[in-house]
């Protein structure tokens, strides 16, 4: 979202604001209701998002006055970012804006950062607004190398990063990948997200992705809003987007997560899920598939079986039968199998396992 | 001041009696100085911190009384001093109450049972204890010293030392002065004794609670007391008013103890045989009440008073009790007064809130007239002027106020033997829950309760509890409540007020940061104005919130529509009784 018109939001906030107070009524904000029983599944579209319940912030209810005031209080300092161009962490806001209400008073506008995360979400859904477009940044986390050519407006200089030409560290995705990046060339035929750096790190030594004209991106575990948002992006530019993940609790979770979005960032919807994503891997058929691997099994942790078990319950899991069938198989043989035991046999197999699967499109939905 | 009627006979004939009993033949003859003496702990003189109380109690008690008789209003200085580090007390008590005249000053201080308060029978404050006679007797006893007395009495001003015979029973005087008074000094006793045997103690039974609490229920009064660390503890008048005398009446038979019926048999010089002095002394005694008596006892009521002994008054007393009466006037209960009462608790207590509930008379045992008093002040407010002279509320060791219980009869400060109280058991009675005080024990509230009556049922020879009569507790209870609902109407108002004010504080802490954040960002940099208006919101929405509440008239409408239903039933129990009155009137 352009900046000036993130800008003329924040102002309109407050003009509406000062309205209210000069119509001798409380100010107040609408903001969505973030809470789980807020949060749906739409089959159709097949991620999570908010449902239609509002809740009104006024300043004159004694259990809220805090809160509103901390929250227009952010609203103002983001408006100062904007206009001086400055971005900073969650946490470098929380310390701009950790400081005693008077000179007597021993309460502080913020004391935790606890208490500002959740009041950002606030403002971006009071606004409609994301996080980044309010200059406000979050750790990154995630690297991506391919064919891709991205500009990235920075420090008053335009610089063009290839895909292609990152050597063995790739391009580390920043936390916003919408203001002030752009995305030149984009040739790739598909996007290949691989849960771990390690696998990553193979792949991207056998240049995975010049082989197969594709991008590769590992979020190192769970993928952070960034990582999310760029493989958003890229699937906007009609690509497949396969995950690669390790056939257990977390990888399941990090390729769910990346599916249909989290219960906590359902505000963002559609922005941050990639619903026609695949799953490419590890599956229990692979074992029956690769006979190697049955030696390569580790033996299922509780929690994988009983993450399995919930995923199980989940509708826009039931909604798949593979899945059923997959999970139901952990269940049963109570294994799991990390993506590195793909190595086994050779270094390079994981690559002839992709290409195969992907050739012959052997992915669970 | 008048003294006749003396008796020194009453133990001797106490003797006589013991004829009756063959374990008394070995009963040598005592003195009443000598029955004391051996009997001093019921008389008050029991436990070193009570019999210091008693001290002052008998010679504040004997100051008040002559005052009041003699229109004075009346200021008291006490003295304590610790003379020796051994619990060695010498203590000085001054009045402005007129003096004693040299020819009784002796008899006054120096003869037990002599005095002017025996022979009558009004509400007085002198019903208990032996009075002065009996603290000449104890700083005696416990020092072998005499007491000085100064006596500034019309014109002269006489000093002596006074002792007492205790086998006689008479006072050994040694006159030291004799002078005529300088013009600018007032008349008055000053009395100053060592005892031994006693100490000073700052607790709910010294010196200091006991003055507290004479003063608060004698507004009239002021009192200096300066204590062993020669602390000054005033106590200022905060009212002019010389308080009514009772009406002087016969006693009546039901309000007699055996004590009393004794006493007052003794004391009687002009009728030679107990009936005609019960007849002519005692309200509704009747010739036909006395033959109807005569009928349930075993002796002559026409006995000479020398023949009458401790166990005829007792069988007088039980068959007494067995007799119909009409029921005594009630012109004799004079209580303290609503105005006057709240003069002395803001003025000694200076509590946040306080209540005073002032009962109609009512009767127990079938026709004893009373009247209940009752106050409730809660917490005080600190005032840096008064706080070294007066505190208001006991504090516990962790510095938390407490709930304390004053209790009076006949504005005379009950301290002890506070468990068989009629008073402390209608306290424990209330369920204070009820009015939203939990943990009474621990609530900085004060209850102020005075039975005013001419014949207080004490529980004991010390009078220092009333007894439990039925009427009487319920009575307090009464009282009690109606206080409480008051205090409870405070509380919560207090507490509603307390919780708006503390909203308030909490959405003006606000507005500042406020303010300057909308008005910043609507780019309107209207800061003044966006922080008069908010200021202007937060004020109307708690008036606002204020005026849905019932205004404090509704809610005393409701409370006593409660209690006239909650009353119902004993108010025709009372009215009964004082309908049948009025008819045998």
């Amino acid at each position: 979202m352009a900046k000036e018109e993130v800008v003329k939001k924040l102002e309109e906030l407050g003009n509406d604001m000062v309205t209210e107070i000069q119509k001798n009524e409380s100010p107040k904000f609408k903001t969505k209701i973030r809470a789980k029983s807020n949060v749906l599944y739409d089959p159709g579209l097949g991620y999570l998002l908010l449902g239609n319940k509002t809740e009104e912030r006024t300043f004159l209810n004694i259990a809220q006055a805090k809160k509103f005031m901390q929250t227009i209080a952010i609203a103002n300092k983001c408006k100062k970012f904007l206009q001086e161009n400055a971005h900073t962490s969650i946490r470098g806001l929380f310390y701009q804006l950790k400081f005693s209400l008077g000179e007597d008073v021993e309460e502080e506008l913020f004391s935790e950062q606890s208490e500002s995360n959740p009041l950002i979400e606030d403002l971006e859904l009071a606004l409609d607004v994301k996080r980044e477009d309010l200059n406000l940044t979050t750790d990154r986390k995630g690297v991506a190398a391919g064919m891709f050519k991205i500009i990235d407006r920075f420090g008053g200089e335009n610089i063009e990063i290839d895909g292609t030409k990152l050597g063995r560290s790739g391009w580390a995705i920043p936390s916003d990948v919408d203001n002030d990046i752009e995305f030149k060339d984009i040739k790739a035929k598909y996007v290949l997200v691989v849960e771990k750096d390690a696998m990553w790190q193979r792949l991207n030594e056998e240049r995975f992705w010049e082989k197969e004209k594709c991008i590769l991106i590992t979020p190192k575990g769970q993928a952070s809003r960034g990582c999310r948002r760029l493989i958003r992006k890229l699937a906007d530019y009609d690509l497949p987007v396969y995950v690669f993940t390790d056939c257990d609790a977390w990888g399941w979770y990090i390729y769910w997560t990346i599916k249909t979005g989290s219960m906590n960032l359902a505000y963002l919807g559609r922005n941050i899920a990639v619903p026609e994503a695949k799953f490419i891997g590890v599956t229990m058929q692979d074992i029956k598939d690769y006979s190697f691997l049955e030696k390569l099994t580790i033996k299922a942790k509780e929690i994988d079986i009983k993450r399995a078990e919930e995923l199980l319950e989940y509708e826009w899991i039931k909604a798949h039968k593979e899945w059923v069938n997959e999970l139901k198989q952990v269940l049963q043989q109570k294994k799991k199998i990390e993506q590195d035991a793909l190595q086994g046999p050779r270094l390079s197999f994981v690559v002839d396992y992709l290409k195969e699967k992907i050739k012959k499109n052997k992915v669970l939905p | 001041m008048d003294h006749k009627n003396e008796n020194n006979n009453a133990v001797n004939n106490f003797q006589k009696s013991a004829d009756i009993d063959s374990s008394f033949e070995n009963f040598r003859e005592h003195s009443v100085a000598e029955f004391f003496k051996k009997n001093k702990q019921m008389l008050g003189f029991s436990g070193k911190v009570r019999s210091l109380t008693t001290i002052i109690h008998e010679y504040v008690t004997n100051s008040l009384d002559a005052a009041e008789e003699r229109n004075i209003l009346p200021e008291i200085i006490v003295k304590i001093q610790e003379l020796e580090k051994n619990e060695r007390y010498l203590v000085t008590v001054e009045d402005n109450a007129g003096g004693i005249p040299k020819e009784f000053l002796g008899k006054a201080l120096g003869k037990i049972l002599a005095g002017t308060k025996f022979h009558r029978f009004m509400q007085a404050r002198g019903q208990q204890g032996i009075g002065a006679a009996g603290c000449t007797m104890f700083s005696y006893i416990t020092t072998g010293k005499p007491i000085k007395a100064i006596s500034k009495f019309k014109d002269y001003v006489v000093e002596a030392e006074i002792s007492i015979d205790i086998n006689q029973n008479e006072p050994i005087i040694k006159i030291l002065r004799e002078d005529a008074i300088s013009e600018n000094e007032k008349s008055g006793l000053c009395v100053i004794a060592e005892f031994a045997e006693v100490k000073y103690e700052e607790s709910s039974y010294g010196v200091l609670e006991y003055l507290k609490r004479t003063s608060l229920v004698n507004p009239h009064l002021e009192i200096l007391f300066l204590d062993p660390e020669n602390k000054k503890h005033l106590f200022p008048r905060s009212s002019n008013i010389i308080p009514k005398r009772a009406q002087e009446v016969q006693p009546h038979p039901l309000g007699l103890n055996a004590h009393d019926i004794y006493e007052l048999i003794k004391k009687d010089n002009q009728h030679r045989n107990v009936e005609s002095t019960l007849i002519n002394s005692l309200a509704r005694f009747s010739k036909a009440k006395a033959i109807e008596i005569q009928q349930m006892l075993d002796f002559d009521l026409k006995i000479r008073k020398e023949d009458f002994t401790w166990e005829h008054a007792n069988k007088l007393v039980n068959a007494i009790k067995k007799v119909k009466w009409i029921a005594p006037s009630l012109d004799s209960v004079v209580p303290i007064g609503k105005e006057q009462l709240e003069k002395a608790i803001l003025n000694i207590l200076n509590p946040q809130h306080y209540a005073i509930t002032e009962r109609e008379p009512k009767v127990y045992r079938g026709g004893i007239p009373f009247v209940v008093e009752c106050a409730i002040a809660y917490a005080n407010i600190q005032d840096n002027n008064k706080k070294d002279l007066v505190d208001a509320t006991t504090q516990t060791k962790n510095g938390q106020k407490k709930a304390e219980v004053m209790r009076f009869a006949n504005r005379v400060p009950l301290l002890f033997d506070a468990g068989n109280c009629a008073i402390t058991e209608a306290v424990k009675s209330i369920d204070w829950k009820r009015y939203n005080i939990d943990n009474f024990e621990e609530q900085p509230i004060t209850v102020i309760v005075n039975v005013s009556s001419v014949f207080i049922p004490y529980t004991g020879a010390g009078k220092q509890s009333i007894s439990a009569e039925e009427e009487i507790v319920n009575e307090i209870r009464f009282a009690l409540m109606e206080n409480a609902r008051n205090l409870q109407r405070f509380l919560s108002g207090r507490r509603r007020e307390q919780e708006i004010l503390s909203k308030k504080k909490v959405l003006y802490r606000y507005v500042e940061q406020l303010a300057k954040d909308i008005s910043e960002l609507s780019g309107k940099n209207n800061y003044n104005e966006l922080k008069k208006k908010l200021e202007e919101l937060i004020e109307k929405r708690y008036l606002q919130s204020n005026n849905v509440e019932l205004s404090e008239e509704e809610i005393m409408e409701i409370e006593k529509e409660l209690e006239r239903t909650e009353n119902q039933s004993e108010v025709k129990k009372q009215k009964k009784l004082f309908d049948e009155e009025s008819i045998e009137e």
